[in-house]
């Protein structure tokens, strides 16, 4: 793992962030007179939205503005929200901090449970028990997010009259408002880290060192703890990673549902309302999260795997 | 009522004191001798100055909500989940949410009721000319503003010159079309001269656009929740668009001090069925709106209350005449008679609403006119397309985006099925609901939702009359624009409805929507809200509900 590793990778998310940002711009651009229509309202005239664009920029050729932006951006200034008629780097760092709370709180549970089924699973090959645990996986992973969503919005709220039927959090932090986001996620995503685990798992249990290891007369429980699990693990961890990318900015489903105000929600809204300094802000944020969950996702990769190296591509790479 | 109607009438009296309109007694007169509705009449005397409760006492109608309940308790906050929009400037405002937000701060020359009956609010009293072209207002004295300023003639002056100024970007521009001069007489007079009768004027001054700001608006940045001075019972506390505003009951309150401590309008976002589940677990306590998809999720919980109204709410699928191939009547004919209303009303609203007759003025409109019942005829649609040179069927794309709820697109692929019986290929265009505000002037054929007017001619005033802002069908016809002037300034409700004939008329004749029914409005509130009742317009004033 070298300095020039981390180097190139941040070079290569620069070049993403260059690369998307202006990808943006450019689809915004089809629909730029839509943002004084999202301002003024549907019912202002055609004058009014053509000076509201003169005095807001937007009127100045495409590459101009797009420069413009990036030198703003890069100088931290992210420019006002249309929508929210505030301060975007201010908007969005509450936002990024929700939904790295509902994140962790499914990581949380989605990691131990989903690891577990598939270790059970896997041990136990052909039994009952990986049948059972690969009928749920499969069912739970079928089920879209907002199936799900209604499913248990209608047992523990409406029926059974539990949990609190959205998590806005308005008035504070209350535990029992993440409940359900966080159990829409883990049934959408423990299913597939459990049966990720289970083949990785089963693989694992066949190795003639692992044969080796229970010859040798140690119990069962050692040889999985010491022996297996760390070379099961190595592709799990990886779809772990994967998952906090999705958890952080692709859950946009599960938070508009429970009224979350997370990053999903802000991103849905910005979107819906053509507020493109926020719609820019955003994916520079997502692809920010997506490169470090990968840095992250290598460098876990080498810790597992000590034979992995950092090799010349600025890829991690076995060995040998 | 036992006096003769000859002599109940002189009971009658006007706010200030002065002489009655010459109109007032003679509509008095024909209602006590039921040859016109009292409820329409008493509509009209409101318009005139007359008091209501003189009125009420002589027509013999007791006051709304005049049952004697629990004494209303003080204090509380109430959760309302409602989208907390941009309210920058609320004369030019475009959502009845953002209006019922700033309602609470800012308030209006006149009040009208759910039963439609204008009442003085911050007019004190007001008195027409004969001919119904010079109204001379009095303002409520000792009135003053959330930042200590005395309410004076001089910020109402301020806002009627703002609406009806040529550049002005609020709707009142066409509504006030007629007002030609504001004059202050005093401290708290003033005169409105008007072009052409407005009998209906003071009813038009609640619009949700109509709200008095402060006369130093605009000095002061023309952004109301940044400086939020209001002569209301609340002040914006907290606001946060799309999240949260808070409005908290003020001191030093004109009129009688709100009971509730705070109101906390909560954006839930656009999922109706999660409002509901949070009105179930008790973390919300009223919702704004409900759509005929939760109805049955509601109606299992009795602890909700379900309210109720008819509304003149409407979808109205439009076609704009000056583009192609609208600008050819027989293809509007086409589509309009092709439309099978009540199979719309049955199967996209369960039958609660009543049907429209592609006139947009429902038959609950005190000034609606009946005309001979609309006939579906597809084979008429089909020998009018093929005259119109499309023999092998036409291909049209309507443009929706469910505003309000699923039922629009169920509405739209009625409407798809029945002009393929015609020989129409009608595509959906189903876009996002905030993009379809973006397009619905835009589209040439588009479905868009309007909301409630108390009076037909309000909305046709605003949506048909030439060259008016929300003209979105570009329909632009003198004799329609005549009829509205005619209507506009007739008193008697009957003959004002047989004014409104003719603008109804030229509409249908014209083919310019197909607007099948006016469903029912819904919302539902926590059992323990009190003295909140559904309002056709949504104008929802809180400073009566209280909380149980």
């Amino acid at each position: 793992m070298s300095r020039r590793w981390f180097l190139r990778k941040a070079f290569g998310m620069l070049l993403t962030m260059l690369a998307v940002s202006f990808l943006v711009f450019t689809i915004l651009e089809l629909n730029v007179d839509d943002v004084a229509v999202k301002v003024l309202g549907q019912f202002s005239t055609a004058d009014q939205r053509q000076a509201w664009l003169q005095e807001n920029g937007y009127t100045a050729p495409f590459l101009l503005r797009y420069l413009r932006w990036l030198g703003a951006f890069v100088t931290g200034h992210w420019g006002t929200s249309t929508y929210y008629r505030e301060d975007v780097l201010t908007l969005i760092a509450p936002r990024l901090a929700a939904s790295g709370l509902l994140a962790g709180a499914a990581l949380l549970v989605i990691v131990p449970v989903g690891l577990l089924m598939g270790v059970i699973a896997g041990v136990r090959e052909g039994s009952v028990v990986d049948r059972l645990v690969s009928v749920f996986a499969i069912v739970t992973t079928s089920i879209p997010e907002f199936a799900s969503a209604v499913f248990l919005t209608a047992l523990f709220v409406f029926w059974l009259g539990w949990l609190p039927g959205v998590s806005t959090m308005a008035d504070g932090f209350h535990l029992r408002e993440l409940v359900l986001p966080v159990g829409v996620l883990t049934l959408y995503s423990a299913g597939y880290i459990a049966r990720i685990t289970r083949s990785s798992m089963a693989e694992v249990m066949q190795s003639p060192y692992i044969r080796t290891a229970r010859l040798k007369g140690n119990p069962l429980r050692r040889v999985i703890m010491r022996h297996a699990l760390p070379n099961a693990l190595i592709t799990p961890v990886t779809v772990i990673m994967l998952q906090i990318p999705w958890l952080l900015s692709g859950v946009i489903v599960v938070e508009v549902f429970f009224a979350y105000q997370g990053f999903g929600t802000l991103l849905y809204q910005a979107a819906l309302n053509t507020d493109i300094y926020l719609i820019e802000a955003c994916t520079m944020v997502s692809v920010v999260v997506v490169v470090l969950t990968q840095v992250a996702s290598d460098l876990m990769y080498a810790w597992l795997n000590p034979r992995m190296s950092f090799g010349s591509s600025g890829r991690a790479a076995g060995s040998g | 009522m036992s006096e003769p109607p000859a002599r109940a009438a002189q009971w009658l009296r006007t706010n200030d004191g002065s002489r009655l309109h010459p109109a007032v007694e003679p509509l008095a007169r024909d209602a006590l001798q039921h040859r016109t509705d009292r409820r329409s009449v008493l509509r009209v005397l409101s318009w005139l100055g007359v008091s209501i409760a003189s009125a009420r006492g002589v027509l013999g109608m007791p006051a709304a909500g005049a049952a004697a309940g629990p004494a209303p308790r003080r204090g509380g906050t109430l959760r309302f989940v409602c989208s907390v929009q941009q309210m920058t400037d609320p004369a030019a405002t475009t959502w009845i949410e953002a209006s019922n937000l700033f309602r609470n701060s800012v308030e209006f020359l006149t009040y009208v009721d759910s039963d439609n009956v204008t009442h003085p609010y911050l007019a004190e009293s007001w008195h027409p000319s004969e001919d119904l072209e010079t109204w001379d207002f009095k303002l409520r004295a000792g009135v003053r503003w959330s930042n200590g300023d005395p309410f004076t003639v001089e910020d109402v002056v301020f806002n009627i010159r703002r609406w009806i100024a040529p550049g002005s970007k609020s709707p009142n521009r066409t509504t006030f079309a007629a007002i030609t001069a504001i004059e202050p007489l005093d401290e708290l007079r003033f005169r409105l001269h008007l072009a052409r009768p407005v009998c209906s004027l003071p009813e038009h001054l609640y619009a949700a656009t109509c709200p008095i700001l402060h006369r130093k608006f605009e000095e002061q940045g023309a952004n109301w929740p940044r400086n939020p001075v209001g002569t209301g019972p609340f002040q914006l506390t907290d606001y946060h668009v799309g999240r949260l505003a808070v409005f908290k009951r003020r001191p030093g309150y004109w009129g009688q001090p709100a009971y509730l401590d705070e109101i906390r309008y909560l954006d839930l976002g656009t999922e109706i069925a999660t409002h509901v589940a949070a009105l179930a677990a008790g973390q919300v306590d009223l919702l704004y709106r409900l759509t005929i998809s939760e109805l049955d999720l509601v109606e299992r919980f009795p602890e909700m209350q379900l309210l109720t109204e008819p509304s003149a709410q409407t979808l109205v699928m439009r076609m704009q005449q000056d583009k192609k191939p609208f600008d050819d009547i027989r293809v509007r004919k086409a589509v309009v008679l092709s439309a099978d209303r009540e199979q719309m009303l049955r199967f996209a609203y369960r039958n609660y609403g009543v049907l429209g007759e592609h006139h947009h003025v429902a038959p609950f409109h005190p000034d609606y006119f009946r005309l001979p019942p609309v006939k579906r005829d597809v084979e008429s649609a089909r020998r009018l397309l093929a005259q119109a040179g499309y023999p092998d069927g036409i291909d049209l794309t309507l443009a929706l985006g469910n505003t309000q709820g699923r039922y629009e697109q169920d509405t739209g692929q009625i409407l798809q099925q029945n002009c393929a019986e015609a020989g129409i290929r009608l595509s959906l265009q189903v876009v996002p609901a905030a993009q379809y505000w973006t397009i619905w002037d835009k589209v040439p054929f588009g479905m868009t939702y309007w909301g409630h007017r108390p009076l037909g001619v309000m909305v046709l005033e605003l949506a048909y009359r030439s060259g008016s802002v929300w003209n979105e069908s570009h329909f632009s016809n003198a004799k329609f624009d005549a009829a509205l002037d005619h209507a506009l300034g007739i008193l008697d409700p009957h003959e004002r409805s047989a004014a409104m004939g003719d603008a109804e008329r030229i509409l249908q004749e014209e083919a310019v929507m197909v607007q099948a029914y006016f469903p029912k409005k819904f919302t539902v509130a926590g059992a323990h809200v009190r003295d909140f009742r559904a309002d056709p317009q949504d104008y929802y004033r809180m400073d009566k509900v209280w909380l149980a």
